[in-house]
C-alpha cells in the first residue's frame, strides 16, 4: 500500500466511467494477444510511491522502484517488453482490460479481490510498522491499548491501506484512527504532534526515513500481508503464465536478489512467499445485500456532507457579505485589501486552500480538527465568490434607494442594514442558491484533510468491496436526493423575481 | 428657517449654480420654478446635502452647511429636521407601506415598535392610505405611493419639507390627491420648499416664489407679487 489516490473521483463520473466499459470492451487482452503486440502493459500509480514505483531522482522522467524492476522481469519471463501505465491508486483495477493487462502496485491479497479479479501468486510480503515522535509518550505498541496523554490515541494511516483496515478492526486498542489521502501526510501530521502515531508499511518508513529523522519505530511490526498481481477474471491463461513466471523467480533467486538490491529482507521474503497459502475467496453478495450493508454507512457520510455544507455556507455568505459591503462602502484603506483577499482566495484551488489550513497551520501552532479545517477552507473560499456576486447585487439597487434612506436621517451604516443590504439580498437568491449547490459537491474535496464525507466514503467502500458501480449509482442518488431540493428552491426564487420583483 | 447666502456649484465645466441667494422664506411655502436644467433639484438636494457646493453657504432649520464635504454627523442631524419628498418616490420596496412610514422614527430615533406604529397609522389616516399598511409599495397607484412618501417624511416630524417635482411622474388623474395633501400640509404652517411647474398650484400654496434660471436667480418676491 503505497501510492497516494489524490482526489476522489465524483461518483457519476465513475458511473459514465461505467458504462463506458460495458459498451466498449470487448474483453481484456489474453495471453496470445500480450505476445503479439510485444508488451504487457502494467498499471501503478507513480505519486508517493517508494520504494514501490516512483520517479528517479537524477531523472524525474525514469521510473524506478522495485517493482518497476520486478515487472520487467515478469514481462521477459512471458517474452514481451514491460509498459508501465499511469493510474490513481483506488482506481487502478479499472484499468483492467482497457488500458492495462495487470495491476502490480503492492495490491494485497484479500478475499474479495480474489473474488472480483484473478490474483496472482504473492510477490512480496509487507509489514505494519507502528511509528511515533523520538521524544514521544508512544514507546511500546502496548501502550495503545490504555489512553494515551489527550484521550485515544491519534493514529494515521493511507485511507484504503491495509494498514487502515487493521487498525480500524483493532477493537482492543483506544485508537482513534484517521485517513489520509496521502502515504506520506500522516508522517508529516505525528511530527506536528496532530497526530500521536502512524502505521504504514515498513519499507514505505525506511525509505523516506531520512526526511522524518524526528520519527522512530515503535517496536517491531505487528502485522502483514502479501501483494499480488491483479489481473482480469477473462484472462485465465495469462493469470496462469503470471503464476508461473513469479514461481520462477523466486525459485531461481531472482526475485531474492532484487529485493537484496533493494535492502527489502530479500532472505525473509522468500520463506514468507514460499509459504504463503491460499486464501479463500469470499462469497459474491447479491447488490441487495451490498446496499443494505453500505447504506446506513453512506447515508451517516452523506450526514457529513450536509454538515460541512451547511455550517460553511452561511459563515461563507456572512463573510462574503461583510467583505462586499467593505469593498463599496469601507474606509479607503481597507478597500484594496479586500480586493487581494477577494483575488488571492479566487485565484487559488480550494484543495490547496485546506491544505494550507491544515497541514501548515500546526507548524505555527494553530492545530485545528479536520472539521473545523474544513469548514474554515469551505467558508473562506466561497466567501471570496459570495462577496462579488453581493458587490454586484449591491450595486443593482438603485441610488435613489440610498439616497431617500439618508434623506431620512439613517447613517450609512443604517442605509445599509435596513435599505441595501435586504433587498441585495433578494437580488442575489437565484445565484447565491446556485453557489450553495457547488459547495454542497466541493465538499468532496474535504477528503484530502481526513474529512470522510460522502464521495469519500463511496471510494472506501469501492475500494474495499470491488463493487465500484453499484455504489456509485447509490451514492449518486444520496448527492441528488440532497441537492434536487435545492435546485428546485434556487429555480423558485428565480421564478419569484421575475415575475414581479417584490412580494 | 431657509436661508442661502451666493450659493455656487459646477460639476466639472458645468456652472450649474451661480451665487444663487435666498432670503425672506423665513416660515410658510416657497415654490421653486424655472425651466428644465436651470437648477431646481441641485439647490433642493443642497438643502439637505445629498449635494456639496463650492462656494456661498446655506443655513436650514439651525443647522449651518459649508462648501465642499459635509461632516457626516452634521448630515444626520440636519436631515431629522428636514424631509424630502422625491420625484420617483423611491419608496422601499422590500417593506410594507407601514415599514416604509416606521423605518426612520425606529432607526433614528429609536422610537419603541409600537409607537411608530401608532404614529405611522395616523400619518397613513392623514393620507388617506390607513387601509394600505400591509401592502407593499408596488401595489399602489403612483398617487398612492407619493403620499406614502409623504407620510414616511413627515413621521420624523421635520421642521422643514422639500418637494421635488413631487407629481411630475404621476398620470394627470392623481395630481390632484397629492397636491391636496400638500397644500393641507401648508395650511398647517409646514415650512416647505416645492420645486414645481404647476401654476395653479403655486398661487394657491405658495407665499415666496423664486425662479431659476440657467443656475442664475432670475426673480424672487412675494408669491403675490411674482405670479400674478
Ligand atoms: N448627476 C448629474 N451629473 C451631471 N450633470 C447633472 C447631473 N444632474 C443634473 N445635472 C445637470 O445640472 C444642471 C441642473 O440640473 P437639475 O438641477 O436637475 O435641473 P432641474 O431640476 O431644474 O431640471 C443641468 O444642466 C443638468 O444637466
Ligand atoms: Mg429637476
Amino acid at each position: 500500500m503505497i501510492t497516494t489516490s489524490p482526489r476522489p473521483v465524483a461518483p457519476w463520473g465513475v458511473c459514465a466511467l461505467a458504462l463506458v466499459v460495458g459498451v466498449a470492451t470487448a474483453g481484456a487482452a489474453e495471453l496470445d494477444e500480450v505476445r503479439r503486440r510485444g508488451e504487457l502493459v502494467w498499471a501503478a500509480d507513480q505519486e508517493g510511491g517508494g520504494p514501490h514505483v516512483f520517479p528517479a531522482s537524477d531523472d524525474p522522467t525514469r521510473l524506478t522502484g522495485f517493482e518497476v524492476e520486478f515487472a520487467e522481469l515478469l514481462a521477459a519471463e512471458l517474452g514481451v517488453r514491460a509498459r508501465f501505465q499511469q493510474g490513481q491508486w483506488d482506481r487502478l483495477p479499472l484499468l483492467l482490460g482497457r488500458s492495462a493487462d495487470c495491476v502490480i502496485n503492492g495490491i494485497e491479497l484479500t478475499p474479495e479481490r480474489q473474488r472480483d479479479y484473478r490474483c496472482s501468486r504473492p510477490y512480496f510480503a509487507y509489514a505494519l510498522q507502528l511509528l511515533g515522535r523520538r521524544a514521544g509518550p508512544l514507546d511500546a505498541f502496548e501502550r495503545l491499548s490504555g489512553p494515551g496523554p489527550h484521550g485515544p490515541w491519534k493514529v494515521g494511516v493511507l485511507t484504503g491501506s491495509a494498514a487502515e483496515t487493521v487498525m480500524r478492526s483493532r477493537s482492543d486498542l483506544d485508537v482513534e484512527v484517521v485517513g489520509y489521502d496521502g502515504t506520506l501526510d500522516s508522517l508529516e501530521q505525528v511530527r506536528t504532534r496532530v497526530l500521536d502515531a502512524a502505521v504504514m508499511d515498513d519499507c514505505i518508513f525506511t525509505f523516506y526515513a531520512d526526511r522524518f529523522a524526528d520519527l522512530r519505530t515503535v517496536g517491531r511490526p505487528f502485522a502483514g500481508g502479501l501483494y499480488a498481481v491483479l489481473t482480469a477474471r477473462d484472462t485465465p491463461e495469462l493469470a496462469a503464465a503470471i503464476d508461473t513466471a513469479i514461481g520462477r523467480l523466486i525459485a531461481d533467486g531472482r526475485l531474492k536478489s532484487l529485493y537484496d538490491r533493494w535492502d527489502l529482507a530479500g532472505r525473509q521474503q522468500m520463506l514468507l512467499l514460499r509459504d504463503a497459502t491460499e486464501i479463500p475467496a469470499a462469497p459474491s453478495r447479491s447488490t441487495w445485500d451490498l446496499v443494505r450493508e453500505t447504506l446506513p454507512l453512506l447515508v451517516r457520510s452523506a450526514g457529513m456532507t450536509v454538515l460541512l455544507s451547511c455550517i460553511s455556507f452561511p459563515l461563507a455568505i456572512l463573510l462574503g457579505l461583510a467583505v462586499a459591503v467593505g469593498r463599496l462602502y469601507g474606509p479607503p484603506i481597507l478597500r484594496p485589501l479586500l480586493t487581494g483577499y477577494v483575488e488571492v482566495l479566487r485565484g487559488t484551488p480550494l484543495m490547496l486552500q485546506l491544505y494550507a489550513i491544515f497541514f501548515l497551520l500546526p507548524k505555527v501552532g494553530l492545530a485545528l480538527p479536520a472539521v473545523v479545517a474544513a469548514v474554515a477552507g469551505l467558508a473562506l473560499n466561497y466567501s471570496a465568490y459570495e462577496s462579488e456576486i453581493y458587490r454586484a447585487g449591491l450595486k443593482a439597487v438603485p441610488l435613489g434607494q440610498f439616497e431617500a434612506a439618508l434623506a431620512l436621517g439613517l447613517t450609512k451604516w443604517q442605509a445599509l442594514r435596513h435599505v441595501l443590504v435586504p433587498q441585495a439580498v433578494r437580488i442575489v437568491m437565484p445565484p447565491v442558491t446556485s453557489d450553495f449547490i457547488a459547495l454542497f459537491k466541493d465538499t468532496s474535496v474535504c477528503s484530502a484533510i481526513t474529512v470522510i464525507e460522502l464521495t469519500k466514503r463511496y471510494s472506501v467502500l469501492a475500494l474495499s468491496t470491488g463493487r465500484i458501480v453499484e455504489l456509485a449509482v447509490v451514492t449518486a442518488i444520496l448527492y441528488l436526493a440532497m441537492s434536487w431540493p435545492l435546485a428546485l428552491l434556487s429555480r423558485w426564487f428565480e421564478r419569484r423575481l421575475e415575475s414581479g420583483g417584490q412580494r | 428657517m431657509i436661508a442661502i447666502d451666493s450659493l455656487s456649484k459646477s460639476r466639472g465645466s458645468l456652472r450649474v449654480l451661480h451665487e444663487v441667494s435666498l432670503a425672506g422664506a423665513e416660515g410658510g411655502v416657497t415654490a421653486l420654478v424655472g425651466a428644465s436644467g436651470s437648477g431646481k433639484t441641485t439647490l433642493l438636494r443642497c438643502l439637505n446635502g445629498l449635494e456639496t457646493f463650492d462656494a456661498g453657504g446655506l443655513t436650514v432649520a439651525g443647522h449651518r452647511l459649508e462648501p465642499g464635504p459635509h461632516v457626516p454627523a452634521t448630515l444626520e442631524r440636519l436631515r431629522r429636521d428636514v424631509g424630502m419628498v422625491f420625484q420617483q418616490f423611491n419608496l422601499f420596496p422590500h417593506l410594507s407601506v407601514i415599514d416604509n412610514v416606521t423605518l426612520a422614527p425606529r432607526t433614528v430615533l429609536r422610537m419603541a415598535a409600537e409607537e411608530a406604529r401608532m404614529v405611522g397609522l395616523a400619518l397613513l389616516e392623514r393620507v388617506g392610505l390607513a387601509s394600505f399598511a400591509a401592502a407593499r409599495p408596488a401595489t399602489l397607484s403612483g398617487g398612492q405611493q407619493q403620499r406614502v412618501a409623504i407620510a414616511r417624511a413627515l413621521a420624523m416630524q421635520p421642521r422643514v419639507m422639500l418637494f421635488d417635482e413631487p407629481t411630475s411622474a404621476l398620470d394627470p388623474t392623481m395630481t390632484a390627491e397629492v397636491l391636496d395633501v400638500i397644500i393641507d400640509l401648508a395650511r398647517e404652517g409646514q415650512t416647505m420648499v416645492v420645486v414645481t411647474h404647476d401654476h395653479a398650484f403655486a398661487k394657491r400654496a405658495a407665499t415666496w416664489v423664486v425662479e431659476l434660471a440657467a443656475g442664475r436667480v432670475a426673480r424672487q418676491g412675494p408669491a403675490a407679487e411674482i405670479l400674478s
